[in-house]
């Protein structure tokens, strides 16, 4: 799965336009978060690889702007599980297991949306890398 | 810990060198002796990427055995004519590298928030805005002064775990205060025998770079007393929730907490939920306990008696000031205010009256609404606009009245403003400083 990140204006925002691209291509998109109110929006979903460019392609037919967020990764030979990043993680998705060991569950991370924990991290050992696929959406 | 750092000795270059200023990766080291002993503090800095890379990161790469790069300058005497030197350098070219840090293995620490309404920085790490997180340091009951409160068996001499190395107490730690349970250590130890799994550069966003260091310290169980005070346990250690958000010697206490609330990643302050979690590695910190167990249990590491007890009874006092700090009381000014439903000609007659560029909108109960400024006002009579809610700041930066000046005269610069309101707690608006009249005041 690779996660997109869309941005509608406020003209879209009464439109169904993610539920026809649904069904017209027959893709399911997950929406993992969602800020909408009447001056526009902005969805992080997810979408199967090989149907990326497609829906990238419908978005954007439809005037939303798409992009792809870099998502967090954690180098566990810098990381030193201190816990700095712990408190700073708005979606709970960095943890601490039994042993004290830091464990980040990838599924509710936003990625560069976010980023949190980057600079609050002393190892340095947090960082944002691009997604595979990027120079699809990079595409216009 | 930041008051951490490694004395080394670089040999004699040839013709020699008496180094007056001396840089290693960009990171100025001290100098406090003969011509070719460095100390390496854990916080300075690199010249390069402040910030990023520190003295901590210089011993880290050197107990990893990475090549580090020597740049010293002299003025140059006629015993020692060379001016200015270039080497690179590993740890088996030093003659002596030693850790020699003057306080570490602080025996409990403050659990930091921010009541602010900005992020801070601090060295508690990144503290979001009305306390949204909190941090804590300190291992609680692995901490070794804790299971040994009294230093009946750790004083000058003790042997110890250092950086997975052996090293040795060699006296209290600065700023030691056994009676408040602040008890500190001052060791040293052999870089050129440690491991960087306990031994790690790191660096603190916008605060600056520090030192982790492994440290673990043996217990003889030597009497009835020590066996009862080594089964300490998290919930009967107790510190204090402390709003960092005050920049002030002595910041607000919220209320105490013990390490096993601590650790459970959650507590309450105010009423609310709190997301809180460690700075230091407790991970580590439990291995380092096995490891050393294994050390003694395989003969490799011998318990000492120490050769002399530390001071059980010092103050850790604050710093005698001949100057007096101004605080924001002293040089705050009423404020003029609005209320949010006037004009902007009535607001703009106020300025030119008052003599004023700051109009403050307050409620009817004094609480801050926003702030107008003069130029706010210029351009919306430009734009035609009447309505004072439609050019009114919301998201206004604030002071209180007992932060020091200096913090107030930082906040204007980094938000590139003129004035900021006083407010209290509640957010009623007590008066205004400018940055005229900081700058009076300090003088910049």
């Amino acid at each position: 799965m690779v996660r997109i990140l869309l941005k509608f204006s406020e003209a879209l925002v009464g439109q169904p336009i993610t539920a026809e691209i649904i069904l017209e291509h027959k893709v399911p998109i997950n929406i993992i978060t969602a800020h909408v109110d009447s001056k526009g929006g902005e969805f992080l979903a997810e979408v199967p690889d090989e149907a990326l460019e497609e829906v990238v392609q419908a978005f954007r037919a439809r005037g939303a702007t798409v992009s792809l967020p870099k998502l967090i990764e954690i180098d566990k030979d810098l990381c030193f599980d201190c816990g700095a990043c712990v408190s700073i993680c708005p979606l709970e998705a960095i943890g601490v297991d039994e042993d004290f060991s830091i464990n980040f569950d990838k599924e509710k991370c936003v990625g560069s949306t976010c980023s949190a924990c980057v600079e609050a991290c002393p190892a340095g050992a947090i960082k944002s890398v691009k997604q595979n696929n990027s120079e699809i959406a990079s595409k216009t | 810990m930041c008051s951490s750092g490694a004395i080394v000795n670089l040999g004699h270059s040839d013709p020699p060198i008496k180094i007056e200023k001396a840089w290693v990766n960009d990171v100025e080291a001290c100098h406090p002796g003969a011509a070719v002993d460095l100390y390496v503090g854990a916080t300075a800095m690199s010249d390069k990427h402040p910030f990023e890379y520190g003295g901590g990161h210089v011993i880290e790469d050197l107990v990893r055995g990475k090549e580090v790069n020597l740049n010293a300058t002299a003025y140059g005497t006629d015993c020692y004519p060379k001016t200015q030197i270039q080497t690179n350098l590993t740890k088996d070219d030093l003659n002596q590298f030693y850790l020699l840090n003057f306080r570490n293995c602080y025996q409990r620490y403050a659990c930091a928030v921010n009541s602010r309404d900005e992020t801070i920085y601090t060295y508690m790490g990144k503290l979001l805005p009305r306390m949204r997180n909190a941090t804590f340091s300190g291992a609680g009951e692995l901490n070794p002064l804790m299971n040994d409160p009294d230093y009946e068996t750790i004083g000058i001499g003790t042997r110890i775990f250092l950086g997975g190395a052996q090293g040795y107490i060699i006296g209290e730690g600065t700023q030691h205060e056994p009676l408040s349970r602040s008890g500190t250590l001052m060791v040293r130890g052999n870089c050129k025998n440690m491991n960087a799994d306990f031994l790690r550069g790191a660096a603190f966003s916008h605060y600056g770079t520090t030192l982790y260091v492994g440290l673990g310290i043996p217990i003889p169980i030597l009497n009835e007393g020590l066996a009862k005070k080594t089964a300490i346990r998290d919930h009967e250690i107790f510190t204090q929730v402390v709003d960092y958000g005050v920049p002030r010697r002595d910041r607000p206490k919220l209320r105490k907490v013990s390490y096993e609330e601590l650790k459970s990643g959650t507590i309450i302050v105010n009423e609310r939920k709190v997301r809180v979690s460690s700075l230091s590695s407790l991970k580590t910190a439990k291995k380092i306990a096995e490891t050393l167990k294994t050390w003694i249990s395989n003969a490799s590491f011998y318990i000492t008696a120490p050769v002399e007890r530390l001071a059980n009874d010092s103050v850790f006092k604050p710093m005698k000031e001949t100057e007096v700090t101004p605080f924001v009381a002293r040089v705050m000014q009423s404020a003029v205010t609005c209320r949010e439903n006037e004009k902007i000609k009535a607001i703009a007659e106020r300025i030119v009256t008052r003599s004023v560029n700051h109009i403050i909108v307050v409620d009817d109960k004094n609480r801050l609404g926003g702030i107008v400024t003069s130029w706010d006002i210029t351009r919306a009579m430009a734009e035609g606009k009447t309505a004072l809610t439609d050019i009114v700041t919301r998201r206004v930066v604030t002071v209180k009245p007992d932060e020091p000046l200096e913090t107030a005269s930082r906040r204007m610069a980094q938000h590139n403003i003129s004035a900021l309101p006083v407010i209290n707690s509640e957010r009623k608006v007590l008066g205004i400083v400018t940055a005229e009249d900081v700058s009076k005041l300090l003088g910049r």
